[in-house]
């Protein structure tokens, strides 16, 4: 017996708009519906299918150029020990909610989780059957566990006496993301839904899917042209079917990954990495006393509204709950909440500013996070600066 | 022989032990420091024209160098590469393996060393005439600037131009404009490779252009 698992995927040289039709046609809906499955995906579309149908079901799809997955079922339903619900760790994302369905308790079941933020109802054929085991994950994080290891851990036991937890798609926050090669040169993976769309910084796209198209903004205007950033940003929005898209940011460093929930946080100008779009990004003067002194440049990048964010530094990146009052360097800053008022300052006197090399620090009042990087730009620049080779005239 | 990859990450490099009569092939100036009784040959890398053609055109030596341990005890040389950035191991079999001029590091002799014709679409995209082509039995190091990413190509992918690292062969690389012709100039993307095929492709995390961008304007 066998589970079919459309996977959201096209076979090659397949136009996505005739693979919708035709998925339509076989389905007997209408396109919309057509789409909303193909939204979902990865979905499960059939359940407990023997041999011989799946095959007939297989080949059909495939002549419309979507690609399906079998999933092999126990003909017993002996999947208790999988009625693991596994807590994920993602940072601020939010838990979303997967559906695995009922495997063979063997360590090769596949683990087909699902997190998107449309209704449950989208999803065609989900009897609620007592093999049926439902599976929570976090939505920031990948799928990766296997559902055995899962139902082994002994806080996920206590947490799985509700196999029934009904699905709340509503509580999921954010993209899927995967984030690799930390922390020296932290990459970023994300699955982007059919037809949503995320925000990157100019040319730090490095690889996709053939199903991602490119739009390109004009952003920040005269701010960012002063600073001398790209005045540019990228909107990648996944063309109807789910896609996927690597960044890279341009400085060595860590990545960090916020969900904002109509918070405000303020970031140094060249942080910005990307966003959903809900996020609204935008440069904020600083003044000339709090902008000038502060190393980096005049403007700041106040990011607003709801959706993900994720932003880079140069060096590692330290998080600080401040609490009273706090002193950071000016080129180390990173990003901080929108809770914290802040001056410049020098630490101690004029002399000190023009002879420790201290110089200029930051100092943060009230409550909130900042993070830090454990290099500072300027001093890069100006110890690179030497290097830098001269033109002949 | 034993090789290790140290050094973390960022700096990652190798400790190789050669055993009595063993030898290792690397990119010229790849070795940092050895032991003394180490011996060293130059070798052509791939014949003398192709060599130079492949030194002014593609970016990459004209010569590699052979390590051996003609000694009875085992020794040790430490071979390093010129980005900051990760190192990986691959085996290779006689069906190959493709990489982007300049990632390659050593390999075990048993490993064939050849370039093939990239394209002058390739040259003018800023990535060079050729490509390298290892096939053959035995071990390769090779890196690159940042970590080294999996990708598992199932029909079709998009690489930015300067991320590709290595490829398997069977697939098919296009350049492509990243989006229309107004995006493709202000987007800063530009060219991309288009992947068509089924394998494995790795991409490194970081490109020196995206260093640059970032670097310049704080200058």
């Amino acid at each position: 017996m066998y589970n079919l698992i459309l996977t959201g995927k096209l076979e090659p040289g397949t136009n996505p708009r005739d693979a919708l039709a035709g998925l339509a046609k076989l389905l007997k809906v209408d396109d919309a519906k057509a789409r909303e499955i193909v939204r979902n995906a990865p979905v499960c579309i059939r359940r407990n299918t023997d041999a011989a149908m799946a095959e007939r079901v297989v080949a059909a799809m495939k002549a419309i150029g979507i690609r399906i997955q079998l999933e092999p079922v126990a003909a017993a339903p002996a999947a208790d020990g999988l009625a693991g619900t596994g807590v994920g760790t993602g940072v601020g994302t939010g838990v979303g909610t997967g559906e695995v369905a009922s495997t063979a308790g063997a360590a090769n079941a596949v683990s087909v989780a699902k997190t998107t933020n449309s209704a449950a109802s989208a999803k065609p054929a989900r009897p609620e059957q007592p093999s049926t085991s439902l599976k929570v994950i976090a939505g920031g994080k990948p799928a990766a566990a296997n559902p055995v290891d899962k139902a082994q851990t002994p806080d996920s036991q206590q947490t799985a006496q509700a196999p029934h937890t009904p699905a709340a798609p509503e509580s999921f926050k954010g993209f899927r993301y995967q984030l690799s090669g930390q922390p020296d040169y932290c990459f970023i993976s994300v699955e982007i839904p059919a037809g949503e769309t995320i925000k990157v910084e100019a040319s730090a796209m490095a690889s996709m899917t053939t199903n991602m198209l490119m739009k390109t903004r004009a952003k920040g205007g005269l701010s960012r042209f002063m600073s001398g950033e790209s005045v540019f940003i990228n909107e990648f929005t996944a063309d109807t079917v789910p896609g996927e898209i690597g960044i890279a940011p341009g400085s060595p460093g860590d990545v960090k990954h916020l969900y904002l929930d109509n918070e405000e946080v303020f970031l140094q100008n060249s942080a910005f990495v990307a966003s959903g779009m809900g996020v609204v990004a935008e440069s904020k003067w600083q003044g000339f006393t709090k902008g000038f002194f502060s190393g980096e440049s005049l403007f700041l990048i106040r990011c607003s509204g709801q959706g993900d964010l994720w932003f880079n530094t140069y060096g590692a990146m330290i998080e600080i709950d401040v609490a009273g009052d706090y002193v950071v360097d000016t080129g180390n800053i990173v990003g901080f909440t929108s809770g914290l008022d802040y001056d410049i300052q020098s630490v101690g006197g004029y002399k000190s500013l023009f002879f420790s090399g201290e110089g200029l620090v930051c100092r943060f009042r009230g409550h909130g996070k900042v993070w830090i990087q454990t290099r500072s730009v300027p001093a890069f620049a100006s110890w690179a600066n030497w290097y830098r080779p001269v033109k002949k005239k | 022989m034993k090789v290790e990859i140290n050094g973390g990450q960022a700096f990652a490099h190798l400790q190789v032990e050669l055993a009595p009569g063993e030898s290792i092939v690397t990119e010229s100036n790849a070795m940092s420091s050895m032991d003394a009784n180490i011996d060293l040959t130059a070798q052509l890398n791939g014949g003398l024209v192709r060599g130079l053609l492949r030194k002014y055109l593609g970016g990459e030596t004209l010569f590699i160098s052979r390590f051996s341990n003609n000694t009875q005890e085992p020794r040790s040389l430490y071979l390093v590469q010129p980005t900051p950035g990760d190192i990986r191991c691959v085996d290779i079999d006689e069906n190959g393996l493709f990489l982007q001029g300049g990632a390659f590091l050593a390999c075990t002799p048993e490993v064939k060393l050849g370039v093939k014709w990239a394209g002058i679409v390739s040259f003018l995209a800023g990535e060079g005439l050729f490509k390298l082509y290892a096939h053959g039995n035995g071990k390769l190091w090779y890196g690159a600037y940042g970590a080294l990413v999996d990708k598992e190509v199932d029909g079709e992918y998009i690489v930015d131009t300067s991320h590709l690292v290595a490829w398997q062969p069977g697939m098919e690389l296009k350049l492509q404009l990243a989006g229309g012709l107004f995006s493709s100039i202000f987007s800063g993307e530009g060219l991309v490779t288009r992947i068509e095929g089924n394998g494995k492709i790795t991409i490194q995390s970081r490109s020196l252009s995206g260093l640059g961008s970032w670097l310049n304007p704080k200058f």
